[in-house]
């Protein structure tokens, strides 16, 4: 869901082209370019982040060529994909404050997701970093994140390759599915260390007479991807019908 | 209309009367707009298209220029039963603002043929209805958990009474809130809009019920903690929300006297004799302001987070409605008075 959330992205990170937005409003919306400033920052805040998951990329390749195995690749990475996925934050701030055309609510959501799913559940139930299902949603998010800041990065300077347009709208149909599979197998494999150590659960009797259990909890967000990923996927999916048949017909009047 | 024929047809006339002509046939009665009364008649016609197809749905010919936007619908209506009233959006432009109802045909900026465009606001559900439902709700599921009914706590607990006398009061305030609802909803409010979507049922429904469930759940508990400093901070916060629940009655009145029965008049609402309304000259929802208190009053009572939250997320949506509010209210007022704020005095 949070693979698949930002793949389906808003607008996010400025810049005109085609957008595969769950946040997009119909043809009619005028499109407000940001100042040349912002322009400029969001230029920037692109290029770090297509740096940030590239610099992940290489730290993956890397510590598979000297390990010799796909097993427990998290502890090599562990630091830029804390920093570099917490960082996309700030497009939330970008939404609010209007550089960036797209929901706030709805980028909230896509990011909250992955932070949930770095911090809460990966940083903090330890046992499940050395799980395959970690690499899964990682080579996911990674190659989502290097195409999809690219992107953002080349329609800001109105430059957009169609490679890149077809790789941010056509990948996903692989890409989306392993991440889900990677976040949900990572949920799951957390549950009973979270069940027996009681992680961030509190329960009764206590004198704000509240009680929560993150066990449930953990279960509900994995009932909740039910609904959700077909929505944003299909949703994907027929943004890319949109999108690359209008740059076929572009291309044909080159 | 050819005024030139039917000028000839009168001076030549003879036959047999005004009614039968030469032929012993009925004269043809000349077309209406021909006749010369002292006042001129002109009707208008009316279009009507699909707002997103541009597809011509109904033609109107002969509607008074006094006509309604009311009206209009009412007739627009006779040809396509499916869109009652309620659910149409007549607009001047595809996607500009609605008309109301109670726009004049003839004061619209249209010539005598005016197009105006229809978008379907989808199935309707009174206001009243809707109220009603979302507040029965919440006075029902409460009492289910202060009676612990089966199934919702140990089966020991079944039917059992809470030893802590704060929830009972808790209950009885909770009670008595609701009821308040309703009755105001019955008796007091004098609603803008008839109707709402009817998804909006569902989801305010599943707001007010769920959060009461969710609220009504912990402070029954059979393991339900009293508030830290006892007696003192439940008399204090009774107190709080009693004088807020007098308080949103008073302004529920007040905004009610401001408008006679039956009508959709906006007036600037101000200060009465009564003190409760005093709040008036600070902000421009004083009945928002109050009920966030009744809240925040019921929170300190009860001392339970979900309370806490649900009147955060309460208070989140009153201002948002607030400042609505308040910004209208500057939009139709020239001399709207400029110390109040939306939701709270001097900040919000």
């Amino acid at each position: 869901m949070a693979a698949a959330a930002a793949t389906a992205a808003t607008k996010g990170n400025g810049g005109g082209g085609a957008r595969a937005g769950a946040g997009e409003a119909s043809g009619s919306r005028k499109k407000k370019s940001p100042g040349p400033l912002a322009t400029a920052y969001l230029v920037i805040y692109n290029v770090v982040m297509t740096a940030g998951w590239l610099v992940i990329a290489v730290g993956l390749v890397r510590a598979y060529l000297a390990k010799g195995s796909y097993h427990s690749l998290y502890y090599s990475i562990e630091k830029p994909l804390k920093f570099f996925q917490t960082g996309a934050l700030l497009e939330i701030l970008h939404c609010a404050i209007g550089i960036v055309p797209s929901s706030v609510v709805l980028t909230s959501f896509q990011v909250m997701s992955r932070v949930f799913l770095i911090w809460a559940v990966t940083h903090s139930v330890k046992e499940v970093q050395s799980e395959d299902s970690v690499l899964l949603f990682v080579i996911a998010w990674t190659i989502t994140e290097i195409i999809r800041y690219s992107f953002y990065t080349f329609s800001l300077l109105n430059h957009l390759p169609y490679l890149i347009k077809w790789a941010r709208y056509t990948l996903f149909i692989v890409l989306y599915p392993m991440g889900v599979s990677g976040e949900l197998l990572t949920i799951y494999a957390a549950l009973p260390f979270v069940r027996q150590s009681g992680l961030y659960s509190i329960s009764l009797p206590n004198k704000y007479n509240f009680s929560f259990d993150y066990y449930a909890f953990l279960i509900l967000i994995m009932i909740s991807y039910i609904p959700i990923f077909p929505q944003l996927y299909f949703h994907m999916i027929h943004q890319r019908r949109k999108v690359l048949s209008h740059a076929e017909e572009h291309k044909k009047f080159e | 209309m050819d005024l030139s024929v039917s000028v000839v047809a009168r001076e030549t006339s003879q036959g047999l009367g005004p009614v039968f002509g030469l032929n012993g046939l009925p004269r043809p009665m000349p077309p209406k707009t021909i006749k010369k009364p002292k006042k001129a008649v002109l009707f208008f016609e009316v279009e009507i298209l699909d707002a997103k197809t541009r597809e011509k749905l109904c033609f109107l010919d002969k509607v008074e220029p006094q006509a309604t936007i009311a009206e209009i619908k009412n007739l627009f209506t006779k040809t396509h039963p499916q869109w009652y009233p309620a659910r149409q959006s007549l607009r001047l432009d595809p996607k500009g603002k609605s008309l109301k109802d109670e726009d004049i045909l003839q004061k619209l900026p249209v010539g005598t043929t005016a197009t105006l465009y229809f978008r379907d606001l989808g199935a309707q559900i009174s206001w009243v209805t809707v109220f009603l439902t979302e507040y029965a709700g919440p006075l029902f599921i409460y009492l289910l958990f202060y009676f612990r009914v089966p199934f919702i706590y140990g089966h020991k607990y079944d039917f059992t009474s809470s030893r802590h006398t704060v929830v009972h009061l808790a209950c009885i305030c909770h009670s008595f809130h609701y009821i308040k609802r309703l009755l105001e909803t019955l008796f007091v409010h004098r609603f803008s809009h008839g109707t709402m979507p009817l998804r909006n049922i569902f989801k305010n429904c599943t707001y007010y019920w769920g959060f009461a469930a969710w609220m009504a759940y912990y402070i029954n508990h059979p393991l339900y903690t009293p508030p830290t400093y006892g007696a003192q901070q439940v008399k204090l916060a009774l107190a709080i929300f009693v004088i807020c629940q007098l308080g949103n009655f008073s302004i529920h009145m007040a905004l009610r006297d401001l408008r006679p029965a039956g009508s959709k008049t906006r007036k600037i609402p101000y200060p009465t004799k009564n003190p409760f309304t005093w709040l008036f000259l600070l902000v421009s929802c004083p009945n928002y302001t109050y009920e966030v208190g009744s809240w925040i009053g019921f929170a300190i009572m009860t001392q339970c987070v979900p309370v806490a939250l649900f009147s955060l997320v309460g208070f989140t949506q009153m201002t948002i409605w607030a400042k609505g509010k308040h910004r209208s209210y500057l939009k139709e007022f020239r001399d709207y008075p400029p110390l109040r704020m939306p939701i709270i005095p001097f900040l919000l």
